[in-house]
């Protein structure tokens, strides 16, 4: 089995240096070495248990009893556990983290500008869809906004909650990831829908090496967000941010919702709502979906299920 | 919230007058081309989704860009800014105002409006009522349902992110919700109009007395 204690700080800043860094600047990304340091943070302390209950609650907890004892949680602070026993997905759906996959949360402070936080929940599919290409599943997509499937079933899901500080009153992104990656096992009634990355590629792949990619591409975009806000107020700022942002750029390549058919709903397995074609993509991310007699709206919130033609 | 309320005066007022006049601004900086004329009957967006847009109201042309503007309410274009037909306009330069005519539950609302601690959404996002605060309403009712400043009281979800919302503003009871779970809420409508406990009496009389008062008109 994988140990995950293998994952440190100091891994993961020798990984960004010698892999991550020289393949950003291979693939012609401009400042790269500057947006990985606006990044730098990510991933600062990391903390591995065995197993948990569910990962956002720990976080929870730990941001808390840092601040009773009169200290505050390191921004960037990663929690991993081998296995969790009470993980869910939104809306209290299943998600089944047992050894094998790489299950967590991010922390991450709140300190992102109104017109950049929406950019925040695409980061982790574009983080997770690059890592699974770099380990030879080239067909990995993100579904709007942020699941990531191969062969049409998921392979990872992320939520983030917010959460204010007990005692200081900061706003966290609690950002929680699960990656299916060597467990090849689900329950029945995710055995349709569930798929790991062992299954892709029908070898083992190290877990350690796997979340190295993963938490160095997330320092990448989440850098990138940083580094775009400091260019946007170096050029006036304002209300909106009316650009393509670069993470959006970079999602639209990574996702095969654009143009398909689609099932919208805010919960799409409890309450489906409609079906109409993804047209496109906001400044901000919405969804532009286009409805049978041509008319088009925007949802900024929900979900989709591509339909099958 | 005054313990005094001249009915006589507010519903006067809706009497005579039983309409909201809604200004229509420039969305941008732009070349404007008007679509409708002085005294154009306006219907407002429609469809389950919302997704049949309004009559559309102008044109606003940047960089040859051309976007059409549609109405969101209905109603008759009670002024028409002609002068700036064909003209550049500025962000936010007002273009018509639609009399929008006003139904006898708008107008109880409006006055509500006007004596509630009303709760803004504070982004364009979907909202929904904290698991706390959810029970508490299924297992009474959102009037029974006591809040006061710095309760969770909302999940504001946007992008698959999901915030807790505190409420900041007078401690009381959630007499009105504005917002339908799911639906998406634009950045600054109303969320829930709070009332002081004590204030609940005189909100019921004044629902009653605009009930009784405009049934007796109709």
């Amino acid at each position: 089995m994988d140990n995950l204690t293998l994952l440190s700080p100091f891994t993961l800043d020798d990984y960004v240096v010698t892999v991550e860094l020289p393949l950003r600047k291979q693939g012609g990304s401009p400042d790269s070495a500057t947006v990985l340091r606006y990044g730098a943070y990510v991933g600062s302390v990391v903390l591995v248990y065995p197993s948990l209950g569910r990962a956002m609650d720990t976080a929870r907890e730990h941001i808390s009893s840092r601040e009773e004892s009169g200290r505050s949680v390191a921004n960037g602070s990663v929690i991993l556990a081998s296995s969790l026993s009470l993980s869910k997905g939104r809306f209290c759906r299943s998600w089944y983290a047992p050894p094998g996959g790489l299950w967590g949360c991010l922390i991450l402070a709140d300190t992102f500008l109104a017109p950049f936080r929406n950019f925040l929940p695409l980061i982790p599919g574009i983080a997770c869809c690059e890592a699974l290409q770099q380990f030879g599943a080239s067909e990995a997509a993100i579904r709007w906004v942020n699941d990531v499937l191969i062969q049409g079933r998921k392979q990872a899901g992320f939520l983030i909650e917010g959460f204010r500080s007990p005692v200081y009153g900061e706003q966290y992104h609690l950002l929680g990831f699960g990656l299916n990656l060597n467990n090849s096992t689900f329950p029945p009634e995710l055995q349709e829908t569930a798929i790991s990355l062992t299954q892709v590629l029908g070898h083992s792949i190290d877990t350690v090496s796997f979340g190295l990619s993963f938490l160095a591409k997330m320092r990448y975009y989440i850098g990138l967000l940083l580094y775009e806000e400091e260019r946007w107020l170096a050029r006036g700022g304002g209300e909106t941010y009316e650009e393509e942002h670069p993470i959006l750029k970079r999602w639209k390549e990574l996702s095969d919702t654009l143009g398909k058919r689609v099932l919208f709903g805010y919960d799409v397995m409890e309450n489906p709502q409609y079906e109409a074609v993804v047209h496109g993509v906001t400044t901000d991310g919405g969804l532009i979906l286009q409805h049978d007699d041509g008319s088009t709206s925007v949802e900024n919130s929900g979900e989709v299920r591509y339909c099958r033609e | 919230m005054s313990d005094e309320i001249d009915f006589d005066e507010i519903l006067g007022k809706y009497h005579s007058d039983p309409y909201e006049y809604v200004d229509i601004f420039a969305s941008h900086t732009g070349k404007v081309r008007f679509l409708v004329e002085e005294g154009s009957s306006i219907e407002a967006v429609s469809g389950e989704w919302k997704h049949i847009p309004g009559t559309a109201l102008f044109e606003i042309t940047r960089e040859r860009n051309p976007k059409k503007v549609t109405a969101l309410t209905n109603g008759v274009v009670s002024s028409l800014c002609s002068e700036h037909e064909g003209c550049f306009v500025e962000a936010g330069e007002k273009l018509m105002t639609i009399r929008h005519p006003l139904k006898k539950k708008e107008i109880i609302e409006s006055i509500l409006k006007e004596v509630l601690f009303i709760f803004h959404a504070p982004e364009r996002a979907k909202y929904f009522f904290s698991l706390d605060v959810q029970s508490r309403i299924e297992k009474k009712s959102a009037r029974e349902v006591s809040i006061k400043p710095g309760d969770e009281i909302i999940i504001m979800s946007l992008m698959k992110r999901d915030t807790p919302v505190y409420y900041s503003g007078e401690k009381g009871v959630i007499h009105s919700v504005y917002f339908t779970p799911g639906v998406s809420v634009d950045q600054g409508a109303p969320l829930i109009g709070v009332c002081p406990a004590d204030k609940l009496p005189l909100i019921k009389k004044i629902i009653t007395r605009v009930k009784a008062d405009w049934d007796k008109k109709e």
